[in-house]
């Protein structure tokens, strides 16, 4: 681990300060301090953002959940608004690391984590992400839980995280906080696609302070869940994973929220999927009809074509267990 | 006379069970050594190659940074011929930082040294080293292979052709890691020519050896401490590079040096269970009496050493068979030597036969278990030998009993719960029942209490409590009266801690030291005319709890303590030894297995979970049967562990170990592991050793996996030859 400088803040305006001199903020600590420790990251400046006020879960005017930057995943995962009006959620959290890990790690920080890519995280490989210019060793190296989706010749980093893909589902906005002002951008816009420029993974700008995730409010009643496939039981990332909330009304299903996770550079919005169901009656042949273009544009690897076929069946099966109909 | 079995046999705690969950227990690294400096070794970035420069400009100038030693700079060391046998017999080991040659991914190529972890472990990165990279050679099945073994029997190629039954199929098998829980740590401390190590090791002289054969000194110089180890699975077997340089730094600075293995490091320079190839020929009639057997073995082995391991003797002894052909050849690879791990050789011969068995039970439409029943051996088929025991048979028909075997239904994918498809499978297992030479000591004072000694292991099995039961129920002592000590090379000689052949060889050899100290007591009372049990017969004498007495005459006697007294004794004391027999072999010696599995398999999501397991041992006497359920849960989760998860993948362009951590190395979780229950069938074996065991963690490894494939093919209908068993390979 290379040398830092360690600041603890209590308030925003402090820790807005020291972002902008360049300091790196630290909630949790269970990405950052892993990639310290094996060089990847190395930090001139930890800011401890621990203790700033923003640990909140709050129900927004006109339906909606506010969840706070630095609320747990843990405690987010077992907070009634989230539990009953967001399953999705709840589940993709507690289907993510381990406990202990939950009781860290931050929101905020969970949907700002870097890629398992082996090769990121090895710092004696080539890797764009880490070292820009350096060349791609996962493409031709080994590459099972890799993306098939938004991939570029310079990254094919899989996005790690659960709730993110939960999050891009359910079309929720990331509220930032910087010197110059709030912004506010949807997940979907703010974690990027490596492109030629995979050393950028968000729409972030210096110093800028993530302070909120916000689920907009969907049409009621809304049936959510999550289902991830991996080799083992618990305490892995996903092979394929799938977030369904779905809006039926008279047996008809009006709203669909569709999104994928372990295939893509970012968590993947499955639009094509979306559209073949809005308007459907639910039933077995329907959710295998959607799922079909689950996988619409991927683009295999050497170990990782067995996920086109993967997706989809995931995405079917959880467009069956939300969905019902069977 | 024998005494009461009053511990042996009972499930008692583990002795030092409160001094481990109170974190009490030291571990190499734990020992608190005054003036130790901290060593992180620097890894090769390349598989093969010359290292062209080193430049530690940079690291050298870092804050508390004491030196960095590579070939440079590091003076040439004797490396003399280790003479013990576990150091592979053909090649020579790796010289750690004597030459620029780089043998494999991850090799040692300098060791930093530094005030404290995190300045050594910071300046380690900052070590520059420029290599001429070559490729390497690491493709199993098309790299040229050493000179085969080979065994044969009867004609196996004709045989083959005229069954009317036949199969041939490839099985292949991943490279797995042990990973242990606590990692390869050694602290070393020189004063003048003496080293002492507080090492990680399951062989105290396997440290102790080495290190005298590498610095040029005694074996006496060398003193090696391991009173804890956390868990080792064969890795500790073996003196690895990093122990030398540890001592390398400390000799060159003067001062103690710690040195701990990263986890990543735990992939790099020490040894893995190798990846196997295993072509096998089967020809059986149509009631599935197998007829010939032909093994085509390929597995892998470092460049610059033959590891070989019993991989044969499976093909040879399982079943009833006139013709076996078998042809084992190791395929040098730029790779670390790979190194024995749990059940090994016997675990991947198990996997391809085991699977095969079922293979041809399918083919021949024969039940599984009947099959194994119907090629039951009379005698061991390879020497003409009879069985000591072989309890093979009761371990099938108790495992189909318990298991409820019967309800199973013949047709592969018959049974489904919702998404999920559910099958059973099978597997037969056997471990050779190792004993070697051992020696032990015991010392009984005055006050009716003993300590028994022996340079011994306890790498998780409870050797502590297993040996302090055996030594309580010889010296008639209660448990706590007895301190069983081990760990330390001033020692008495102990064998490897590994080959399940501590309990046979230490534990006889303990008993042998108790029975000495028994005896004499009960010769100084016979011939004590103050003794109640003056002119008793010795061999009618027992002790209880301390007290000796005539067996039917249990008012007649008296205790250790008053014994000892009035003889103005303040103790006895006597060494043991276990010499297993030499000469010509009378009996073939073996412990079996039978272990069955239920997996449900989503076949659409391509997951497999095992839903519950039984093993059933044949492992003679079972000295602590809670002690022996931690074994056999620990066998069968590693056997999850081998069939489903774990693979060492190495990176084709430069060797590179692609998943050198335990997020990308899977290992069970706690959600893998379902109801695991273990039996263990009646009987000793008075053959094998004076305490009548045929050693039982290795055993409970074996079969695992292949009843896990089979039991998936059973739900699936799909037949997958290849472990682990992942998701692609299911869709």
């Amino acid at each position: 681990m290379y040398p830092f400088a360690y600041t603890k803040v209590t308030e925003v305006r402090a820790a807005l300060a020291a972002g902008a001199r360049g300091g790196r903020y630290l909630a949790g600590g269970t990405t950052l301090v892993d990639l310290m420790r094996e060089t990847v990251e190395r930090p001139g400046e930890l800011v401890d953002i621990e203790a700033l006020p923003l640990r909140t879960i709050q129900a927004l005017p006109g339906g909606g959940l506010r969840l706070g930057a630095l609320v747990r995943m843990s405690d987010a995962a077992r907070h009634p608004l989230v539990r009953t009006a967001y399953p999705v959620v709840s589940e993709a959290l507690e289907l993510s690391a381990s406990p202990q890990l939950r009781n860290m790690a931050s929101l905020g920080g969970n949907i700002l984590q870097r890629t398992r890519c082996g090769y990121f995280r090895d710092v004696s490989a080539a890797c764009n992400k880490r070292e820009p210019g350096t060349g791609c060793a996962a493409r031709d190296g080994f590459n099972r839980t890799h993306a098939i989706l938004g991939t570029s010749a310079a990254c094919v980093a899989t996005h790690p995280s659960d709730l993110a893909v939960a999050l891009c589902a359910l079309g929720a906005v990331v509220r930032l906080l910087g010197q110059a002002g709030t912004r506010q951008v949807p997940i979907g816009e703010f974690i990027l696609e490596p492109g030629g420029t995979p050393q950028r993974e968000h729409d972030l700008r210096p110093g800028e302070l993530v302070t909120a995730i916000d689920i907009p409010p969907h049409p009621r009643p809304l049936t959510s869940g999550y289902l991830k496939v991996r080799d083992r039981q618990s305490y892995e990332f996903a092979l394929t994973s799938a977030a369904v909330a779905l809006h039926i009304d008279n047996g008809v299903i009006r709203e669909a929220n569709v999104a994928a996770g372990g295939v893509g550079t970012v968590p993947w919005k499955l639009n094509g999927v979306e559209r073949a169901l809005v308007g459907q009656r639910p039933s077995a042949g329907l959710w295998e009809r959607a799922a079909s273009r689950a996988a619409e544009g991927a683009q295999p690897l050497r170990h990782n074509a067995f996920k086109l076929d993967l997706l989809k069946r995931t995405v079917a099966r959880q467009l069956r267990v939300v969905g019902g109909g069977r | 006379m024998t005494q009461p079995r009053v511990s042996m046999g009972s499930g008692r705690p583990r002795v030092e069970g409160r001094l481990k969950v109170t974190g009490a227990a030291r571990y190499a690294a734990d020992h608190q050594v005054g003036d130790v400096l901290y060593a992180v070794i620097v890894d090769s970035t390349i598989g093969r190659g010359r290292i062209t420069d080193v430049d530690t400009s940079v690291a050298v100038t870092l804050p508390g940074v004491r030196a960095v030693i590579s070939h440079r700079n590091a003076p040439r060391l004797p490396y003399l011929a280790n003479p013990l046998p576990n150091n592979p017999a053909q090649g020579e080991r790796l010289h750690a930082l004597q030459d620029d040659r780089v043998h494999f991914f991850g090799q040692p190529v300098a060791v930093v040294v530094a005030g404290t972890l995190e300045q050594a472990q910071h300046a380690a990165t900052l070590v520059r080293i420029g290599y001429d990279a070559e490729t390497p050679s690491l493709d199993l099945a098309s790299a040229p292979a050493n000179e085969p073994i080979t065994y044969a029997r009867g004609d196996a190629g004709q045989a083959l052709l005229d069954a009317p039954v036949r199969l041939d199929v490839t099985y292949r098998t991943a490279r797995n890691h042990h990973n242990p829980m606590e990692p390869h740590a050694v602290i070393a401390r020189w004063e003048g020519d003496q080293l002492t190590v507080w090492d990680k090791t399951q062989w105290i002289f396997a440290a102790q050896f080495e290190l005298a054969a590498v610095f040029g000194i005694p074996q006496a110089s060398v003193r090696v401490l391991s009173p804890y180890v956390g868990g080792g699975f064969g890795t500790s077997l073996r003196c690895w590079p990093h122990a030398p340089i540890a001592a390398l730094a400390a000799r060159e600075l003067g001062r103690p040096v710690k040195l701990v293995l990263s986890r990543r490091q735990m992939y790099f320079g020490t040894g893995f269970r190798p990846s196997y190839e295993y072509r096998l020929r089967i020809g059986a009639d149509r009631t599935g009496r197998l007829r010939a057997m032909t093994h085509d073995i390929r597995a892998e082995t470092s460049r610059y050493e033959n590891f070989v391991e019993s991989i044969l003797a499976t093909g040879q002894v399982l079943y009833s068979l006139p013709h076996v052909s078998q042809h084992y050849a190791t395929v040098p690879l730029d790779v670390c030597t790979p190194q024995y791990m749990r059940g090994p050789g016997y675990a991947n011969a198990a996997y391809a036969i085991e699977s095969a068995m079922d293979e041809v039970a399918y083919r021949v439409g024969v039940d599984p278990v009947e099959l194994r029943h119907r090629n039951e051996p009379t005698e061991d088929e390879s020497t003409g030998l009879p069985f000591s025991t072989r309890r093979l048979r009761e371990c099938l028909l108790a495992g189909a009993r318990e298991f409820g075997w019967s309800e199973r239904p013949r047709a592969p994918r018959s049974t489904r719960d919702g998404d999920w498809l559910i099958g059973t499978g099978m597997a037969a297992g056997v471990y050779d029942t190792a004993r070697y030479p051992a020696q032990s000591r015991a010392r009984l004072d005055a006050d009716g209490t003993a300590v028994v000694e022996a340079a011994t292991s306890d790498m998780g099995p409870g050797t502590y409590t297993s040996m302090t039961q055996v030594a309580a129920d010889v010296l008639g002592l209660d448990m706590d009266r007895v301190r069983f000590r081990l760990g330390d090379s001033l020692m008495p000689f102990a064998p490897p801690h590994g080959g399940s052949a501590t309990m046979a060889s230490v534990g006889s050899a303990v008993k042998d030291a108790c029975d000495g100290i028994r005896r004499q007591a009960v010769t100084l009372a016979v011939r004590d005319p103050r003794s109640p049990l003056y002119g008793a017969d010795p061999g009618k004498v027992v002790v209880r709890r301390g007290r000796l007495s005539v067996r039917d005459q249990p008012a007649r006697g008296e205790t250790y303590r008053r014994l000892l007294d009035r003889a103005g004794r303040d103790h006895l004391e006597a060494a043991g030894s276990f010499e297993p027999p030499t000469g010509e072999a009378r009996y073939s010696f073996y412990g079996y297995a039978a272990t069955f599995a239920e997996v449900a398999v989503d076949a659409r999501l391509g997951i497999v979970r095992v839903r519950r397991m039984l093993g059933v041992y044949d492992a003679g006497r079972i000295i602590n049967p809670v002690l022996a359920d931690s074994q056999a849960i620990g066998g069968m989760v590693g056997g999850i562990g081998t069939a489903l998860l774990e693979h060492t993948v190495t990176d084709p362009r430069d060797g590179r170990i692609a998943n050198a951590n335990l997020a990308d190395y899977l290992v069970p979780v706690n959600a893998d592991v379902p109801a695991l229950r273990a039996i263990y069938v009646r009987g000793e074996d008075p053959e094998a050793d004076p305490l009548g065991v045929k050693g039982l963690g290795e055993l409970v490894h074996v079969g695992v996996a292949p009843a896990i494939a089979n039991a998936v093919f059973h739900a699936t209908g799909r037949r997958v030859r290849e472990l682990p068993i992942t998701a692609e390979m299911l869709q």
